[in-house]
């Protein structure tokens, strides 16, 4: 019982770090594509790592219904990053200055003279 | 281009819809995996595992695909589940090494974060294969898919970090993570196809 209860331990501090770094990173990066990396994707490890701490100290029959918590946060999760960071990028708020190439500007270039 | 790529789509949509007309019986086998996943949710959300749970999530599960029916969709997608494994545990490892790099970026770097948006062209061309890699690149943190052009195979990615060469990496990145889908889920011939592309590029 007691290795589990350590690797309970490690599972819940490990995940607790890493919403950590997230919410570090959110108010740190410049430009909202970045922040989105912080503030979405920590937390699907951290979300898993809790989940998985906190299922090895409880009966399958209570746990069961964390297996959809993780799995769901895992389907969603890129979905959600994909509708903002479109969404950001067409309202201008992803900042060019810290973009080292950006080929969706050259092609929306490209379309926007073609169609002149 | 993509107006053509739409014409083939729809031609190819419109030629399930007959076939699945023909089949009533084919169709109703088709809509069993929705059923069988329907009650494990509902197994798992109760977390009980008896014959009458069982019984009211086949019934669940039955009124919900009737009440909202989805258009039937033909996959050529083929399971292979010991490359699904594989692919289960990449995704995890690449979670773990991508949160532990993006966390010291937010520390080290923060502000001065420089990021490339990367236009990859993917070697298949299958809608289901497409929306696969682009949900496990945009799983891990660092990157995500901003733009789709289906029609072309194009994915047009943000990659976080600063590197030498953001676009040979990123595109080396997202190829393969399309090899090990295709690997895991493709047909024989998609993934003829993803291994001629690796060996091209090895070369």
């Amino acid at each position: 019982m007691n290795w589990l209860n350590l690797f309970s331990a490690v599972c819940l501090l490990g995940g607790a770090a890493s919403c950590l770094f997230g919410a570090i990173g959110l108010l740190t990066f410049p430009d909202v594509a970045a922040r989105l990396q912080a503030a979405t994707k920590p937390q699907t490890l951290g979300l898993i790592l809790v989940l998985i701490g906190s299922a090895v100290r409880l009966d399958f029959r209570d746990a069961s219904g964390l297996i959809l918590v993780g799995l769901f946060q895992a389907l969603t999760a890129p979905v959600l990053a994909q509708l903002v960071g479109r969404a950001a990028y067409r309202t201008g708020s992803v900042r060019e200055e810290t973009l080292d190439t950006d080929d969706l500007a050259k092609r929306i270039e490209r379309e926007r003279d073609r169609t002149l | 281009m993509a107006d053509q790529a739409r014409e083939r789509r729809s031609t190819r949509r419109r030629g399930e819809h007959v076939v699945s007309r023909k089949h009533p019986f084919g169709r109703l086998v088709r809509r069993i995996p929705l059923l069988v996943w329907l009650v494990l949710v509902w197994l798992l959300l109760w977390g009980t595992y008896d014959p009458g749970t069982v019984f009211f999530g086949v019934l669940v599960g039955v009124l919900v695909i009737a009440s909202f029916p989805a258009p039937p969709i033909a996959t050529d997608i083929r399971l292979r589940p010991l490359r699904l494994v594989q692919l289960m545990i990449s995704l995890a490892w690449d979670l773990v090494v991508s949160t532990a790099r993006v966390s010291w970026h937010a520390v080290v770097q923060g502000p001065r974060a420089r990021a490339a948006i990367v236009s990859v062209t993917l070697v298949t061309d299958s809608d289901h294969l497409m929306a696969m890699v682009a949900n496990a690149v945009s799983l891990a943190p660092g990157n995500f898919v901003l733009q789709l052009d289906r029609g072309n195979r194009i994915c047009y990615v943000y990659a976080l970090g600063c590197h030498a060469d953001p676009s040979a990496r990123v595109r080396g990145e997202v190829l393969a993570w399309e090899r090990r889908v295709v690997r895991a889920v493709g047909t024989a011939e998609q993934v003829r196809m993803v291994e001629r592309g690796y060996r091209g590029e090895v070369d």
